[in-house]
């Protein structure tokens, strides 16, 4: 894992023009083996920007597993690229209860898993399950709400919750909705990353690890019409430098994560670059714990407010990343329907930030410690933060620190700021639960505020987007008092792509092959 | 192990520095050597002095190529490239000279004691000095740098360290060739001091071996220093040593290839200055030897 | 000789288990460990003890490294905290790309190093001497990372000519192997070769000019015979930098397979220290260090044999 884990981008929705043109995606246009053009057959060679971990669902954090398993894991639902939620392996939308305490999932019938046993409701249960009780199982937060599974009948589950969970669609629709065969978990156990099978339009073939994983077509997938190549073989290439090398010269067919400054270039070289605006954030995260932090930021919201004020956040975006980020002083995503309907970022104000330091009494400039994980584009936007908060009476040194080292030093409070993202979730309480509330384990901020607790819980409890969206407002608006963050933007990922077509990079910035097909 | 580097040096008598001097400044490359590296140093030390504030952000400015305003052009950030390869020099051979320094001081210390009075520190030593050695310079660095964490500090520690177990094994050899001679036995005989000994004998004589790893050692750690910058391993924004010049051009390579010539020929110049003076130096303090 | 060859061998066994206790504490010092990179986002405490416990990572540090030792004296390096695939077969994926990189990056070097050192001490003082001499400075000047980029950027983006990555195993492909390891291994090799230039040239003068040269020369031995007899004698003097140059050669790996995403050796070091895969990181440096030492003690052993005053002088000097 890289850093790209955390900051990693995932839902997001195509606001820009440059979308129009791109299609397939999470839900596929379905005309697309049916145009004229269409060539079927050859394999695709595509380049991720970090290697995955565990094939295996239950267990597995990275963002790129996320992407490998479009290509050979679906899952129960789907978001589309307005982040609403759609079934993919279900029949249709969670029936909640009125009491919010039960849901049925209705599923999709006479499918199979790619290695020809049937996909039904005990395979569900088999796997949700799993996703609860194994030991390592990186799923159990998630569905910490699901009391109980039940097989109503072949294609009905019943998952019975202890409390009403609103955010529960959008796990099932991440990796607690990927089903599992349960033959092959039988067969494999502890193994199954080594070779996993779930449904989806390609199957695992082999991982050379730290080189490439193949995946060959299925011959069982239920819409293994719509799919055009004969395989997909994605390789590990974490410089970006080298995977637009790689694109330019033919040797790839696609490239996530492109520079933004790279993008012109490619362009001019015949390559189609798509961008999407991801619901990812990066944000400095303020230690607010006065026994870990002596910094006078700790203690006053009002100098963290000046830090902020010092900021131009267009600026760093425009410089840093060609502009192509949007710029934001919020964790929701732009495509979030919880997003307040009005909302006001503070404008860069230097002067009011001198003002507040002058009058907090404190020794100017206020030192300030900035933990910022290695690499670009974290150092160069903290050389730029720095220079702004510089000079209005801070003085920042920057701390790169290698990416797992920082996650240490952010958990145990080592450090004064941290430059750091958020790969965001289709959920607002995937963007807060655990962020901002006490003790959370991505609480780098270490912010304690019980009203904060209390309406974070609150929301998730409704089943309502109003009533939720309501108390969202207010939780935001407590962040916005208490600045544990400072939020800069959301981030754009660019796919590059040469001699493919009919790839899906929309609402997700995970490039989906189902229906893509070569055009050389 | 890994014999017999010493093994081949005949044990010579006090040089005669003059002779010497005389020697190195006939040879035009030595002295092509000694001005680049002097240049360089001079770069180091005056150059931050005349230059602007090397990481005065202008984003009205950013990428643009070599002009009157900036002669080496400006990087990403808008800041002057002349600027960042005169104060990366600073960094850069600070990282490269500090380290070797230090790895020299540390390392003729304990090898000299080790070769001279053998026994049972020498056997420790030696065990010690042959498992450091089994591991691969870069390895070793790379491991001490994740480590310790990214610091110009840092940095420097690391490549001393990874330095040390060479110098000791020559200084060992040094000093227990030396040992032998006569006039070092006779000494003995007469009641010295160990430590004068050392001083006076042992020391001057191996003076030459000494400067002539020098002037490997201290490029070895320039470009270990970049590479560990490449590696993210490197110094700290805003020390902007060369490495990490050069780690920011890559970005740019194709639009901007300026960011990436000029520190990259100052690496290479600076290597260049310390190996044809580490070749000069070698012929003159050893004209039998090599030519 | 036979006493000799035991006590270096049994000095090279004790430097061996010291090395696995140092690499053993050493991966252990880098900051976070396996269950912190595999929780990631998610990461409970419950999660990471239960990450830990799977790992064995609980238990006292001296109960891993013996069951460790106990586990690799029988061929077993453990799992992989990443892949969860066992170790050896990681190391075995991965050595014949190492071994391929660092045996074409020799070649280039022997070929072009050797036989430049011999041209330019034969024709000492002349054209051929400075261009050989101007060449091997500026190949020990350049950095190689540097090298790579510059070689990526001309004969891949520019030129179209060579791929700028993409491995093919040799079994699979051969023509396409090959053509994907040029860039490396002249890369690789470049900094060797200036290396063993310089030292077969200063060898082969100093031989030139021996005693038993000059005799040989006085009695009107040719030019020819007089190099061939001057160069037998100087390979002891470059084996033995072979054999130093070693550490050098597997360090320039790490960078080159770096660059050029060639799944080797050095590429696993490097990602086995960001996912913090300690088993992974451990039995790939103490393979690097163990081939080391091996090579060292042949050295050793093959220039005691060669120059029998070392043997006598009982010396590892």
């Amino acid at each position: 894992m890289t850093k790209r884990t955390l900051a990693a981008g995932v839902m997001a929705l195509a606001a820009s023009l440059l979308l129009v043109s791109c299609s397939a995606g999470s839900p596929a246009p379905e005309d697309s083996s049916a145009a004229p053009g269409v060539k079927k057959g050859g394999i695709a060679t595509i380049a991720l920007a970090t290697e995955p971990d565990s094939l295996d669902a239950t267990t597995a954090n990275t963002f790129s597993a996320r992407e490998v398993f479009t290509t050979f894991c679906e899952k129960l639902y789907d978001a589309d690229a307005k982040l609403n939620l759609v079934p993919q392996l279900a029949a249709e939308l969670p029936k909640v209860s009125d009491d919010g305490l039960t849901v049925d999932i209705k599923l999709r019938t006479g499918i199979q898993f790619n290695d020809g046993t049937p996909f039904d409701a005990a395979a569900v249960k088999t796997t949700l399950d799993r996703d609860r009780t194994y030991p390592t199982s990186a799923r159990k937060k998630e569905l910490a709400a699901v009391q109980d599974v039940t097989v109503v009948d072949p294609s009905t589950v019943r998952l019975t919750l202890n409390q009403p969970f609103a955010p529960l669609g959008a796990q099932l629709a991440d990796r607690a909705g990927v089903i599992m065969s349960p033959t092959q978990l039988q067969k494999m156990g502890d193994n199954f990353t080594n070779d996993p099978v779930c449904v989806g339009p390609f199957t695992f073939q082999k991982r050379v690890p730290g080189s490439e994983i193949d995946f060959v077509k299925s011959d069982y997938y239920y819409d293994k019409d719509k799919v055009n190549l004969d395989g997909v073989t994605y390789k590990f290439i974490v410089d970006p430098n080298v995977r637009a090398a790689n694109l330019r010269s033919g040797d790839l067919n696609a490239a996530e994560q492109i520079t933004a400054s790279d993008v012109p270039q490619l362009k001019a070289a015949g390559v189609d670059v798509q961008g999407v605006s991801t619901i990812a954030y990066q944000a400095l995260s303020i230690n607010t714990d006065p026994t870990t932090s002596s910094n006078p930021l700790a203690k006053s919201p009002e100098l963290r407010k000046a830090f902020e004020l010092a900021l131009d956040r267009d600026a760093i975006n425009k410089v840093v990343f060609s502009g192509a980020n949007t710029v934001d002083c919020l964790p929701l995503p732009m495509q979030s329907a919880f997003r307040p309907s009005k909302v006001t970022c503070s404008k860069l104000d230097p002067k009011a930030a001198e003002k507040i330091l002058k009058d907090s009494g404190e020794k100017l400039p206020i030192p300030v410690d900035l933990m910022v994980p290695t690499g670009q584009p974290g150092e160069k936007t903290a050389e730029v933060i720095k220079q702004m908060a510089d000079k209005v009476g801070f003085d920042v040194t920057i701390r790169p620190v290698e990416f797992v080292t920082s996650l240490t030093e952010g958990r145990a409070g080592k450090f004064e700021m941290f430059l750091i993202g958020w790969s965001g979730r289709i959920d607002p309480d995937g963007d807060l639960n655990d962020i901002v509330t006490t003790g959370g384990s991505n609480n780098f901020s270490r912010v304690s505020d019980p009203e904060l607790d209390q309406l974070v819980k609150q929301a998730a409890a409704s089943n309502d987007v109003k009533t939720r969206a309501a108390v969202y407002a207010k939780v935001l608006d407590k962040i916005d008092e208490i600045k544990p963050n400072i939020y800069l933007y959301h981030d754009k990922w660019f796919l590059g792509m040469s001699g493919i077509a009919g790839v899906g990079y929309s609402s997700d910035a995970l490039p989906r092959f189902k229906t893509a097909y070569l055009t050389k | 192990m890994t014999a017999a580097v010493s093994a081949v040096v005949p044990a010579r008598p006090r040089p005669q520095w003059r002779r010497i001097a005389r020697r190195f400044l006939h040879r035009p490359m030595a002295i092509v050597g000694l001005v680049l590296v002097l240049a360089f140093i001079a770069l180091a030390v005056v150059g931050p002095m005349l230059t602007s504030d090397p990481d005065l952000q202008d984003f009205q400015v950013v990428l643009s190529p070599p002009s009157l305003a900036h002669p080496l052009g400006t990087d990403d950030l808008g800041r002057d490239v002349l600027a960042r390869v005169a104060n990366g020099a600073r960094v850069s051979l600070l990282a490269g000279v500090v380290s070797t320094a230090i790895a020299l001081v540390v390392g003729i210390t304990l090898g000299l004691i080790s070769g001279f009075y053998r026994g049972w520190f020498d056997a420790v030593l030696g065990r010690i000095v042959d498992v450091l050695l089994a591991f691969p310079f870069l390895i070793f660095a790379v491991g001490l740098a994740a480590i310790l964490g990214a610091s110009l500090t840092n940095v420097i520690a690391a490549l001393a360290i990874s330095q040390v177990p060479a110098v000791i094994r020559i200084a060992r050899g040094e000093a227990m060739s030396i040992r032998d001679q006569e006039y070092v036995s006779g000494a003995i005989a007469d009641g010295s001091r160990d430590g004068a000994i050392i001083l006076k004998y042992v020391l001057p004589n191996a003076a030459s071996a000494f400067i002539v790893q020098a002037t490997v050692a201290i490029p070895a750690a320039i470009i270990g220093e970049a590479t560990l910058s490449f590696l993210g391993l490197g110094v700290q924004p805003p020390n902007a040593s060369w490495g990490i010049l050069l780690t920011g051009a890559q970005q740019y390579l194709a639009q901007a290839p300026y960011l990436a010539v000029f520190p990259g020929l100052a690496i290479a110049l600076t290597t260049l200055g310390f190996n044809l003076l580490g070749d000069g130096l070698r012929d003159a303090l050893d004209p039998k030897g090599h030519r | 000789m036979i006493r000799f060859s035991l006590r270096t061998v049994g000095l090279a066994a004790i430097t061996l288990v010291l090395a696995s206790i140092v690499i053993f504490i050493g991966v252990r010092l880098l900051p976070g460990d396996p269950a912190q990179v595999l929780a990631g986002e998610q990461a409970s405490p419950e999660l990471l003890a239960a990450i830990r416990e799977q790992f064995g990572l609980d238990q006292p540090l001296w109960v891993q490294y013996l069951r460790y030792v106990g586990e690799a004296l029988q061929g077993n390096l453990g799992m992989s905290t990443r892949n969860n695939i066992p170790v050896t077969d990681l190391l075995l994926q991965r050595l014949p790309v190492t071994l391929e990189l660092t045996a074409l990056a020799l070649a280039v070097a022997i070929i072009v190093g050797v036989s430049a050192g011999i041209v330019s001490a034969v024709k000492q003082g002349r054209f051929p001497d400075y261009v050989a001499n101007g060449l091997g400075l500026i190949g020990l000047s350049v950095p190689s990372f540097w090298l790579g980029l510059i070689a990526i950027l001309l004969f891949s983006v520019t030129w179209h000519v060579l791929p700028a990555s993409g491995f093919v195993p040799f079994t699979t492909d051969p023509a396409g192997n090959l053509r994907g390891m040029v860039l490396p291994a002249l890369v690789l090799g470049v900094g060797l070769s200036a290396v063993l230039m310089r030292q077969t040239r200063s060898a082969l003068l100093g031989q030139l000019s021996a005693d038993y040269v000059r005799t040989a020369r006085s009695k009107g031995v040719g030019r020819g015979t007089e190099v061939r007899h001057a160069m037998r004698n100087s390979l002891t003097t470059v084996v033995t930098v072979l054999g130093l140059q070693l550490g050098g050669l597997i360090g320039g790996a790490i960078i080159t397979e770096q660059i050029f995403v060639l799944p080797g050796f050095g590429k696993l070091m490097v990602d086995s220290v960001s996912s913090r895969d300690y088993p992974v990181l451990q039995g790939a440096v103490l393979l690097t260090v163990t081939a080391y030492i091996v090579v060292n003690l042949l050295v050793d052993i093959a220039y005691a044999y060669l120059n029998p005053r070392i043997r006598l002088n009982g010396g590892t000097e």
